[in-house]
């Protein structure tokens, strides 16, 4: 007779393992040989750093803290703080012109985003520069008459900051405009129609439903576009707006000691791009209402695993 | 005068090529609950959606308290009312909906407290008073401080409902309140309506659950196809029904 069932009454009982038992876990040659590798390069990189005498680590501690360069830092923060608030200012404006029914305030939006976006941001920098040269005065009066109220001269108006600060500020308008757009559109469509149905008028929808939200979405994006914003602030040196490159370019000049002061712009970058990364993460856990630090997650990298906005 | 509270007149409505509505006469009067029932697709919920003018009918008008929602008399004439002006008039007429729709940033007090804060400018305290006296009414007086997504679907729904009468409107519109749930948590949020009925709240209840129609309706509307097959008292319609539409859903979902 076939049985379907397996008798046992012949076979030893199976071993259990229990807790005095040995495990051999698997060896991973490949891992430290490439750790062997890594350590090598790493130890190589380090030596030319630190032994190579044209770094001239000495002059890069002179220049550190000097009142130029210090100068030149707060020009820098000044540039991206300014541009980065105005481009977002703008930014939200342009959203929500695209996202218009109006199809004239749309297609505003939308060439705006295609011009501002498609220009380099040093090309509008120089042309903004050179604006007097095509609108020499700024006037306010009544149009199409001789009538004028205040007249400026485009040349005192328009310095090498002020240009500066228009040719980044559009460009992230037009960036962040795309990065808001999408952030409203994720805000769930019934939110808007249950505010509406409680007698909430659009505007304040908007403001007080469909903003926080958007903005909660795009934090990450926004923060990222914050450190670009600090790297493309040091093209305005083409302009000798004395930012932290251009002062360092200052130094150089007269000094000759181009790398070391390279060096003091390159580590400054890095201390100010650390601070916004640490910022932009704190306010990302505030949103997420999680604490600073979670340990337990964080074992490596300062970056925790995504969490899905709610 | 015995003009009902909430009256729709020949509604229509149609989007693309899709007749959702073809005709659709409702009337509510103040304190009564009537149920709208039928298959998928009949046009339940947009009839619902046109009533606070969430989608404007292409023809016909609803009118609540007589006055015409979303135009005012000029003469013989209707002119469209602006948005602020619609809106004083949606805030009559609560809302609640299947997706809950809470407001995702905001915590459950919040949400129940933000449309009486910026419509009415109710000073914070009052307000969060009101609120907690709403909330404990819906059984969620642990939640307060709670976020949506920390809550389940019968919570959310119940602070939905919370939400809605914050507005103290005149009548409750419900869109298929339960259909998202688990089966479990059905119960809760019935429970809660069921109360509401007995205070005497003007609902229309647009819904899947047959049994609670049952119960609570003072009347039950059958659509389907774009129009009301038949309407009456519950008796009427789920025991005394012989049109042949109306026989062969109950026969389906019963």
């Amino acid at each position: 007779m076939m049985s379907l069932t397996t008798t046992t009454h012949d076979r030893p009982d199976p071993k259990l393992a229990d807790t005095h038992t040995r495990v051999h876990h698997l060896k991973h040659p490949s891992w430290w040989i490439g750790g062997a590798v890594v350590i090598l390069l790493i130890a190589a990189f380090l030596n030319l750093l630190f032994t190579n005498e044209n770094m001239k680590w000495d002059v890069v501690g002179d220049y550190l803290f000097d009142p130029e360069i210090i100068h030149g830092l707060g020009v820098t923060i000044q540039l991206t703080v300014l541009a980065m608030v105005i481009g977002l200012t703008l930014g939200v404006i342009l959203a929500i012109m695209r996202l218009s029914r109006n199809p004239l305030f749309a297609a505003v939006s939308w060439i705006w985003i295609w011009f501002f976006r498609g220009v380099p941001p040093l090309v509008q920098m120089i042309f903004w520069f050179n604006l007097a040269t095509l609108i020499p005065q700024v006037k306010l009066g009544v149009p199409f008459t001789e009538l004028n109220l205040a007249v400026w001269d485009m040349n005192t108006l328009m310095t090498s900051f002020s240009a500066a600060i228009l040719g980044l500020a559009l460009t992230e308008s037009a960036y962040a405009a795309e990065m808001i757009r999408a952030g409203i559109m994720a805000v769930p469509q019934g939110q808007v129609e249950a505010a509406s149905a409680l007698g909430i008028p659009s505007a304040k929808v908007m403001m007080k439903i469909v903003l926080p939200q958007a903005l909660r979405i795009v934090i990450p994006p926004i923060g990222n576009d914050l450190i670009s914003m600090l790297k493309f602030t040091s093209l305005v040196s083409v302009l000798a707006t004395p930012d932290l490159l251009y002062s360092a370019q200052m130094i150089y000049s007269r000094t000759y000691q181009t790398i070391p002061l390279l060096l003091v712009a390159t580590l400054w970058y890095l201390v100010l791009t650390t601070i916004f990364t640490l910022a932009q993460q704190m306010v990302e856990r505030k949103i997420h209402n999680q604490p600073l630090l979670n340990v337990d997650r964080l074992k490596f990298l300062p970056i925790g695993p995504r969490k899905v906005v709610s | 005068m015995n003009w009902p509270l909430l009256k729709a007149d020949n509604i229509h409505k149609q989007f693309g090529s899709n007749l959702v509505l073809r005709g659709v006469d409702l009337e509510v009067r103040a304190g009564e609950v009537q149920c709208v029932i039928g298959p998928s697709g009949s046009g339940k919920s947009t009839l619902l959606r046109c009533l606070n003018l969430l989608e404007r009918p292409d023809e016909g008008y609803v009118y609540l308290d007589g006055e015409p929602v979303g135009y005012s008399w000029f003469g013989d004439d209707l002119r469209e009312m602006k948005p602020v002006a619609l809106a004083r008039q949606r805030e009559r007429m609560g809302m609640v909906f299947q997706s809950f729709n809470l407001f995702g940033h905001l915590t459950v007090l919040e949400n129940v407290t933000l449309a009486p804060r910026l419509i009415n400018g109710t000073k914070d305290a009052v307000a969060n008073e009101e609120a907690r006296e709403l909330l404990r009414a819906v059984g969620l007086t642990d939640k307060a401080e709670h976020k949506p997504a920390q809550l389940s679907g019968g919570q959310q729904q119940r602070v939905a409902i919370a939400r809605a009468l914050a507005m103290r409107p005149e009548v409750m519109l419900f869109d298929e309140p339960t259909s998202a749930l688990d089966p479990e948590l059905v119960g809760e949020v019935l429970d809660v309506m069921r109360k509401l009925a007995d205070d005497g709240m003007t609902m229309v209840i647009v819904t899947h659950e047959m049994t609670f129609a049952q119960e609570v309706a003072d009347k039950v509307v059958f659509m389907d196809g774009g129009v009301i097959v038949e309407s009456g008292t519950p008796n009427e319609v789920f025991k005394e029904s012989i049109h042949p539409r109306t026989t062969s859903f109950l026969a389906r979902v019963l």
